[in-house]
Parts: structure tokens; C-alpha cells; sequence
């Protein structure tokens, strides 16, 4: 069945935690409100266990489904940060980082939370661009050669002395 | 000990079939274990070798009419600590060394991981795979001089949409078998079908820039042998569920 539930707004309050979307149901064509209590979240609550149970939840499934991993993982961070006594500026700051990604960071030096919310964002480009089984362009095996193409230096090689490469 | 939990390489399967080990290295998120999924499709369970940080996908395939069972090694998160624990290394026949062709920092890296599979693998094989093509095709048009430099085979890949993967897979399982039978011109084999891409003197004129030639010759001076690994995915089968 399409689900006929496009997601507007996505949000937090801390007091209780509670998980906050808005969204219009083009069945009805009205504009819903859907506010999802977050219970028993305490700051030693881990994250992917607050998703399962709302993923798990009859009522909040259909509205979980609305946002993306990365999405859902950046909301439930803001909440459990605050739980943990940051501030929210400092807890909004912490997260553009983990959603960034910067093409000259270092991403084996990363905490491990760092690297899982970098390859949620990686992953959402990722669904966008793929092909799989069932598509109606869809090959196993795709080859295809480059190289007759007009050839120009990537700039990546050039700066350094390169000893090594 | 890495023994007790490793297959051995050297000897046969277990239906007196050829086995053979390639390892995946590179930065974390340039897309490895994505690769290897796309290479054997979904629905694949890998087996956890819990002792140490890693996967291993095997794979079974024909190669010249022969059964070859693959073990496709991938870490799980062991990159992290920047170079990977010797049992990874131990046995393997050929590496596939990836970087994220919109990241350039994976790049500049590679030759710490070359670094690393040197010195405990010396002389296998490695092919450089450029993955995420597919985030901006321009880059398909640009060199890169590091595959070239060390005498690696290169490869645009894209394991959202599959571009070359299946290709990359195949030719490091023909190169880990050609190194595991002492053949000293494995790579050579690789390189000549490349430049079996390039017949056409049109194309001639591009050699030598990408890395994908080692030496830029007009044509091979073999004959292309057929050596196609005979993929199938049908074929994979799945040691982490018996
Ligand atoms: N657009 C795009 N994204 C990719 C591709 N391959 C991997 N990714 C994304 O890059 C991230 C890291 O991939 P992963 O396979 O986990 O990398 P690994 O750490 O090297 O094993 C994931 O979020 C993927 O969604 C690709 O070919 N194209
Ligand atoms: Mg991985």
C-alpha cells in the first residue's frame, strides 16, 4: 500500500523526551501533528534500542518510517546529549559535525559514533544512486571503460613531493 | 591462534578444490564491504571470525573449468587503527586496495596501507579500485598517479551502481591464482587485457595515463587468453551457515 504520509517537519522536546513530527496526509489532505514519547530515555540509554522500540511500535512505526536513519540517529543524539547535561548549542554544533562530511578529514581517527553518522549521511546518496535486483535497468555485471575519454590530471598528485607515491 | 579460525590457504578444500584468499584495504567508509556485497549480491550472510576484527565472504566460482572456493576477507572496523593485525595478511594471494574518489584524504592514504600489506605480503598482487564514481563522474576523466606508479591495475568502480565491480573481483581472483601457481607475470596477464581495451590506435594516445598500462605498449604481444573467472552468483555459496 503507498503510504500517503509526507513528512514536513522533524523535532525534539526534552520535557518528557518526545520525538515530534509534522506531516501532511494527502488522503485527507490535512496537516497532522504526530508526537511520539521517548520513555525510559536516560542518558546511559543506548540509541539503537530507542529505535527499535519505535521501529517495533505499532502506532509510531508507520511515522518512523518517514525519516531517514540518519535523521532519526541525529534527533535522538540531540535528546540524549541534553539527558547528558550538554547544552543544546553545543549539542547542535556536535552533530553538524558528525553529518558533515569533509573530504580531507580523517576518517580512521574518528570515534566509532562519528564514523557510523558520517556513513548514515554517505548512505542516503548511496540508496539514491543505487541499482539493484528488481530495477528495471538493473545488470550484474557492468563494464564500462573510461579511458577513451578526454584525460586530465585529478590535482590530487601534484602538491606534495610525494616520496611515496 | 589465527590458525585455529583460518582456513588454510595452501592446501585444498574440502572437495579437493583450489582455495584461495583476497583481502580488502583502504580508509574506513571508502566503500569496501559495500564492494564485496555488490560483488556477491544481496542476501549473503558473511561468517564472523570473532577473534579478530573481520569478515570473511566466501565465495565459489570456475575458473578454467575449475572449482575455485574464495575467501574474500573484509575488515570490520579494524582500519581504525590505522594498519590491520598480521593474521588479515597471513596467506593472502592478492589485495584489493580501494580509496573514495570523493575523499581525497583515501587517497592520499594509500600508500600507508600499501606500505603495510608490503611488509607483511611483498609480492602479491594488488588492484586499485577508485569507488564512488558515481557521486561525480568527472572523475573518470582525471589520473591518478599512484596505481600507475606502482604497477597496479586500476579501476573505476561504483558499488551503488555496479560499475566494474563484478570486473575488479574477477581479475583479482585471476591474479591471486596466477600468484599462487608461481606465475612471475600475474600482473602482466591483468595488464595485457587492459591494454586489449586499447587496440583501437585511436585510443593509443591515452596509454600510460591512468595507471591502467604499466609500460604503455601499442598492443599486448600475446595472444588474449581466455582466462574469464566464470561467475555466477547462483554459485556463491555460504561456509558462515554450515
Ligand atoms: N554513492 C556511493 N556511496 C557508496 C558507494 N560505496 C559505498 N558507499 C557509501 O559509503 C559508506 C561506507 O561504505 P562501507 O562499505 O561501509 O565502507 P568501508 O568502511 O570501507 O567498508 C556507506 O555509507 C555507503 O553507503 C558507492 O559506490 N557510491
Ligand atoms: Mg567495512
Amino acid at each position: 500500500m503507498a503510504d500517503t504520509l509526507q513528512l514536513l517537519k522533524c523535532g525534539v522536546r526534552f520535557e518528557p523526551p518526545t520525538l515530534v513530527l509534522s506531516y501532511k496526509d494527502w488522503k485527507s489532505g490535512k496537516l497532522r501533528r504526530r508526537s511520539m514519547p521517548l520513555r525510559n530515555f536516560n542518558k546511559n540509554t543506548g540509541i539503537d534500542r530507542i529505535i527499535e522500540d519505535l521501529n517495533s511500535n505499532p502506532r509510531h512505526s508507520r511515522f518512523i518510517r518517514l525519516l531517514s536513519s540518519a535523521q532519526l540517529q541525529r534527533l535522538l543524539t540531540i535528546v540524549k546529549d541534553k539527558l547528558s547535561g550538554l547544552s543544546l548549542e553545543a549539542s547542535i554544533a556536535r552533530n553538524n559535525a558528525m553529518d558533515t562530511i569533509n573530504p580531507e578529514e580523517n576518517l580512521n581517527r574518528v570515534d566509532p559514533e562519528t564514523l557510523q553518522r558520517k556513513k548514515l549521511i554517505m548512505d542516503t546518496s548511496f540508496e539514491q544512486k543505487r541499482k539493484k535486483p528488481g530495477d528495471p535497468d538493473f545488470q550484474y555485471n557492468v563494464e564500462v571503460d573510461f579511458e577513451t575519454a578526454v584525460v586530465e590530471t585529478s590535482g590530487w598528485d601534484s602538491e606534495e613531493s610525494d616520496m611515496d607515491f | 591462534m589465527a590458525e585455529n579460525t583460518q582456513p588454510d590457504y595452501d592446501k585444498p578444500g574440502d572437495e579437493g578444490e583450489e582455495r584461495i584468499k583476497v583481502i580488502c584495504l583502504g580508509d574506513s567508509a571508502v566503500g569496501k564491504s559495500k564492494l564485496v556485497e555488490r560483488f556477491l549480491m544481496d542476501g549473503y550472510k558473511p561468517q564472523q571470525l570473532s577473534t579478530f576484527a573481520l569478515t570473511l565472504f566466501t565465495h565459489t566460482t570456475e575458473v578454467d573449468g575449475k572449482k575455485v572456493t574464495v575467501d574474500f576477507w573484509d575488515t570490520a572496523g579494524q582500519e581504525r587503527f590505522n594498519s590491520m593485525h598480521p593474521s588479515y595478511y597471513h596467506q593472502a594471494q592478492a589485495c584489493i586496495l580501494v580509496f573514495d574518489c570523493t575523499r581525497k584524504i583515501t587517497y592520499k592514504n594509500l600508500p600507508e596501507w600499501l606500505k603495510d600489506l608490503r611488509t607483511y605480503r611483498p609480492e602479491i598482487p594488488c588492484l586499485c579500485a577508485a569507488n564512488k564514481i558515481d557521486e561525480d563522474m568527472s572523475m573518470t576523466q582525471k589520473t591518478f598517479a599512484f596505481a600507475k606508479k606502482h604497477s597496479m591495475p586500476f579501476y573505476f568502480v561504483s558499488a551503488a551502481d555496479g560499475t566494474n565491480v563484478v570486473k575488479l573481483f574477477r581479475d583479482s581472483i585471476r591474479a591471486a591464482l596466477a600468484y599462487k601457481h608461481n606465475s612471475t607475470d600475474f600482473m602482466d596477464e591483468i595488464m595485457k587485457e587492459l591494454e586489449n581495451f586499447e587496440l583501437d590506435p585511436k585510443y593509443n594516445s591515452k596509454l600510460n595515463q591512468d595507471g591502467t598500462q604499466r609500460n604503455g605498449k601499442d598492443s599486448p604481444d600475446e595472444e588474449d587468453v581466455d582466462r574469464e573467472a566464470k561467475d555466477d552468483k547462483n554459485n556463491t555459496t555460504d561456509t558462515g551457515q554450515s
